[in-house]
């Protein structure tokens, strides 16, 4: 019988040869690494060649439920999945909110494992009655929203179809593709929309209405009142998200020198501009109506609308705040009309937005100073500033347009890399950062570093979000000391909440505490929040195992780019630049912190410890 | 002749204006009262006592309002010295000795009076917390004084006193004390005001229920409990003199551990003088612990883990312009840490928690001691009736002041705060102090929300959410 929270089904299915097999969920593997994100990698790692081609049939997707999907929990509604990522080399674990992942639970499954390549194009549709690998040759070139309309079309009222689809960027292999569901909300960072483009995979659609048992229903509905208290009580989660959406957070950022501005040259706006792209200008001149994921109270979604050149009022969703700094900012554009149109392109063709404004950057860094030229431009000039690019050059990488189409697919590192300049992408693990400065915040440079999935503020720790509690969870932000045990806390924290099946925004207003209550309910296990801290700390090390065996050489890759320890920003009144031999000290604790050796690898009696099997040489 | 002695020593004159200040910041003087008095030798080498004006706000003193004596002439100088100088004088004489205070401590008053008609022979105070217990002893004496302000017979009493107990109080006035230095003075008087409030606080919840708990009983015990085996003096409860008798019998019972002896040794020490953020995080943690009073001047401790060792503040509750002393530490044991900085390695040990704090709310300290009408023994977990404290955490857990250590870090894993019965409260922060800061001064809060239900009548059983019972 399934632990409560568990239908206790793991179902596999091998695109090469259509062979589908339902077996027995592993109560030890729960027990071990809980759900989702943890879950996930666990399947994952126990299938996989460390050394698989990513976009080769040899690499493994799995898509993990958690055991508070199918509850009440607020927020607790999400999907993980875990590939090996053709942008990094590495793991790529992405999470996404709404409908999806709590339909997939409503199937019957925990847990789906899909490899091999299918020689034609196909989707997965999958619900309680049936598993099916049907034609998608009909779809292949289709758009998000295309593509989600037609596998959608035919959900009866209290069923619904839900889809999970790629566009034509996935089919394209662009290295940054995403999968999308409800048409906006994606599995982002690190390619997964390639790998399913790899595999012929068009998307999966489910329905089903399965329900799971709640062990201790008193306990649990303890925790979801706590919890839904707490959200409804702090400013982030209660007003804030809602009425401005992420974007929101531009102007705080800025406010603490952490807004990146020309490919992470400086951090110095003019507020003026700055204005013109925040959640207050996209709340006054764009927004419809704000939305929510399933089972969200906090509500981020932006549903916005942009009146173009020609007369036509598009619309679509966002943009969010990293798309907005990434595409804005970062380009030096602070023109929302450009922004938004490009956003929506790149949502309706399924690309991640922050790989793709960060290449972008990069390419108006290189341009600027020649290493980038007019021939392999096409003749555009790609200068900073030049918000007019930006839709054109979504097209252009989303395709793989030749020429620089194809330059830009392949996101930035590989693209300085091939103008002779890689130090000019800024990325970790070629995965590109986010819009958070890491010289305005040690621990938020030290997350980017240590990120399993390169740099992402959501995998690596949110530490910027420290800034936002009031001051109740605020850490020294220029603290070589502090910083470690801080970050791989944050980390913790983000393992947790992505294998718990809830959003990273519930961390504005609480930590676990409530979600051990909620767990510990539903499933009837003591699901501590000492214990909850043991299973981050294995899935972190699993992750980090991973990336070793994949070839992870961590003296070269879990650093920032040169440009962050030579050019400083001004900061609390101060020059503020990581040192390399910061970075290194600060790295080297970190390693310590989680019980690593000095050299960034678990040592075999810590994976003992922590039940963990490496593969064999 | 000595000359005159008003010329402003910086150093001596910020020591006592921050000592002045804090003293008004905890309540333990009016704007005029109290005295503080110090050995000094000037340039010159010469012996001096240095000592606030008569009259002076001790909030706000100014440069001249230091009078710098020699021994002998103690009325020399244009600012008068303080009314009780010859009490300080002698105090001073006392040997080790080298500062000496005076405070209007309002809680260990109130908690001191009595009705008896004079002349008085008050009962010595017997703490019922560890601080106060173990730092300032067993039993404080009580003195009544025809003239209780500055007379020779309070001149000759006090200093006998102080020979052998570091605090004494004058009956309906305040207390004095002796020290190594005038922080320690301080400290002492702190404790002392601080017992007392813990005491009336104990009081209060006993009497509050004391109908209830009479009803709740059999008829013999109803009648033990009324007849107690001595007469007690008026104002004071038999169930408060039942637990002073037990703690007086066997303290290592009562309380978690004995705490370490004021240091003195280490005053202005700081390990981590580049970190000015973490800096700043200590100081403004430890100020809030003092002006909240979370716990007693230079009480509680408080700590941020790194990888291999702990940034430390041994005397956590710390004003700003006192401060205290900041140590770096390795993080593995060593053979002379004391229990309170054993406990910290061993949390940080057992745990991913990157900041802890161990605060004496009094509040919680009292509380801790409560039982439920109809019941035998203190309560074991704090119950929050208010809306905010039974969201944020639905149950504080109190353990009993002997238990297994492992279960502490358990507890704080789960509720990141314990109150421990005789052993202060111990928060756990997962990034920060900031955020263990905010337990300590929530569960005073909770406490404080308790205590005045309890007083306003209202049956606490009947106000706490059921789901609580249950957690």
């Amino acid at each position: 019988m399934a632990i409560p929270g568990y239908h206790g089904r793991v179902l596999e299915i091998n695109l090469t040869t259509g062979n589908i097999k339902v077996e027995a969920l592993d109560a030890q593997d729960v027990l071990l690494y809980l759900g989702g994100r943890g879950l996930a990698t666990k399947l994952f790692y126990d299938r996989i060649e460390p050394s698989a081609d990513p976009l080769g049939p040899d690499n493994v997707i799995v898509i993990a439920s958690s055991p508070l999907v199918g509850s009440q929990a607020p927020t607790a509604a999400r999907g993980h999945m875990v590939y090996k990522s053709p942008l990094t080399g590495y793991i790529g674990t992405s999470n996404s909110g709404g409908t999806w992942g709590h339909t997939f639970k409503a199937t019957g499954y925990d847990a789906l494992i899909i490899r091999g390549r299918a020689s034609h194009p196909v989707f997965i549709d999958l619900s309680p009655e049936k598993i099916e690998i049907l034609d998608a040759s009909h779809l292949w070139g289709k758009n998000v929203p295309e593509s989600t309309d037609s596998l959608t079309a035919g959900s009866t009222p209290g069923n619904l179809y839900r889809a999970l689809v790629i566009g034509p960027a996935g089919e394209n292999l662009v290295k940054y593709a995403v999968v999308a569901n409800d048409k906006n909300r994606v599995y982002g960072r690190g390619g997964p929309g390639a790998v399913f483009g790899s595999k012929n995979l068009k998307g999966i659609r489910v329905r089903g209405r399965e329900k799971i048992t709640i062990a201790d229903e008193a306990r649990y509905r303890s925790g979801v009142d706590q919890a839904i208290y707490l959200l409804k009580q702090a400013p982030i989660t209660k007003r804030l998200m809602r009425e401005l959406g992420t974007a929101g957070l531009i102007l705080l950022i800025n406010v603490i020198n952490m807004l990146p501005h020309r490919n992470f040259l400086d951090v110095n706006h003019d507020e003026e501009k700055l204005e013109r792209i925040s959640g207050e200008a996209i709340a006054r001149g764009y927004l419809e109506k704000a939305g929510s994921c399933y089972l969200c109270p906090i509500g981020c979604q932006r549903h916005t609308a942009v009146k173009t050149a020609d007369g036509r009022v598009r619309r679509g969703e966002g943009p969010e705040y990293e798309t907005t700094v990434l595409m804005g900012p970062v380009c030096d554009v602070y023109d929302l009309y450009y922004i938004i149109q490009a956003n929506y392109l790149a949502n309706e063709l399924g690309l991640d937005t922050v790989t793709f404004g960060g290449t972008v950057a990069c390419a108006m860094e290189l341009f600027e100073k020649g290493y980038l030229t007019p021939e392999q431009t096409d003749g555009l000039e790609i200068k900073f500033g030049r918000g007019d690019l930006l839709e054109k050059l979504v097209d252009l990488a989303a395709y793989r347009r030749p020429g620089l189409g194809s330059l830009l697919a392949e996101g930035s590192y590989r693209l300085a890399a091939a103008c002779g300049h890689p130090e000019l992408a800024m990325q970790v693990k070629k995965l590109e950062i986010p819009g958070y400065d890491p010289r305005a915040s040690y621990a938020q440079a030290l997350g980017y570093m240590t990120s399993p999935t390169g740099a992402c503020h959501l995998r690596g720790g949110y530490a910027v979000s420290l800034a936002f509690f009031g001051g109740t969870k605020e850490i020294p932000r220029f603290s070589l000391l502090q910083s470690p045990i801080a970050i791989r806390n944050m980390q913790n924290t983000g393992i947790l909440q992505d294998s718990l099946g809830v959003c990273r925004f519930t961390g504005f207003s609480f930590a676990i505490e409530p979600w051990a209550r909620i767990v510990s309910g539903i499933t009837g296990y003591d699901f501590s929040t000492a214990h909850l801290e043991e299973i981050a700390n294995r899935i972190a090390a699993l992750e980090r195992l991973f990336n070793l065996e994949a070839g992870l050489k961590p003296e070269e890759e879990d650093v920032l780019p040169s440009r962050f320890s030579e050019i400083p920003i001004m900061s609390e009144g101060k020059p503020r630049a990581i040192s390399r031999e910061n970075m290194i000290q600060m790295r080297r604790d970190y390693y310590r912190a989680r019980g690593w050796n000095d050299d960034g690898r678990p040592g075999e009696s810590y994976l003992r410890e922590m039940k963990i099997e490496p593969k064999k040489a | 002749m000595a000359p005159y002695k008003w010329q402003a020593s910086e150093d001596i004159f910020r020591l006592f204006h921050s000592i002045g200040h804090a003293s008004l910041l905890y309540d333990i003087q009016d704007s005029h009262s109290g005295n503080m008095a110090m050995r000094w030798k000037n340039a010159q080498g010469e012996e001096m006592i240095v000592i606030t004006a008569t009259g002076s706000q001790k909030g706000d003193l100014e440069p001249n309002h230091l009078c710098y004596l020699s021994p002998g002439e103690t009325d020399f100088g244009y600012y008068k010295a303080s009314s009780e100088t010859d009490i300080h004088v002698n105090i001073l004489s006392l040997p080790g000795a080298q500062a000496s205070m005076h405070a209007h401590v309002k809680e260990l008053i109130m908690a001191t009076l009595d009705d008896q008609p004079a002349p008085k022979t008050p009962l010595p105070f017997v703490p019922v917390d560890p601080l106060a217990f173990y730092h300032l002893g067993p039993e404080i004496p009580v003195d009544w004084f025809a003239v209780p302000s500055g007379s020779p017979e309070m001149a000759k009493t006090i200093p006998a006193r102080l020979a052998d107990h570091p605090l004494t109080i004058i009956y309906g006035h305040g207390a004095m004390t002796r020290g190594r230095t005038l922080k320690e003075t301080f400290f002492n008087l702190c404790l002392a005001n601080n017992a007392g409030y813990i005491v009336r606080l104990i009081e209060r919840q006993i009497r509050s229920t004391r109908a209830k708990r009479q009803a709740l009983k059999t008829p013999e015990k109803q009648e033990k409990n009324l007849v107690p085996e001595a007469p007690l003096p008026v104002g004071q409860s038999p169930e408060l003199e039942e637990l002073r008798s037990k703690i007086k019998a066997a303290p290592e019972s009562h309380f978690h551990f004995r705490p370490t002896p004021y240091n003195t040794d280490i005053e202005n020490r700081c390990d981590f003088p580049e970190e000015d953020e973490i800096l700043k995080e200590f100081r403004k943690t430890g100020n809030r612990l003092f002006e909240s009073r979370l716990s007693p001047f230079h009480t509680g401790s408080m700590s941020v883990r790194g990888v291999d060792y702990l940034l430390y503040a041994p005397q956590a509750s710390m004003p700003y312009e006192v401060g205290g002393p900041l140590l770096k530490l390795p993080l593995a044991p060593n053979p002379g840490d004391d229990t309170e900085l054993l406990l910290h390695k061993k949390i940080y040990a057992e745990s991913d928690f990157q900041a802890l704090i161990h605060a004496y709310v009094p509040e919680a300290e009292a509380h801790a001691h409560f039982i439920y009408p109809g019941e035998e023994t203190p309560i074991e977990k704090i119950i929050p009736v208010d809306a905010e404290g039974s969201f944020m955490y639905l149950v504080i857990p109190v353990l009993p002041p002997k238990f297994d250590e492992a279960r502490l870090v358990s507890l704080l894993h789960d509720y990141r705060v314990v109150v421990v019965r005789g052993g202060g409260v111990w928060a756990a922060g997962g990034l920060s102090l900031s955020e263990a800061l905010h337990h300590p001064s929530s569960v005073r809060e909770i406490c404080l929300y308790r205590l005045a239900a309890l007083e306003r009548g209202l049956d606490l059983r009947k106000m706490e959410p059921e789901k609580a019972k249950k957690w």
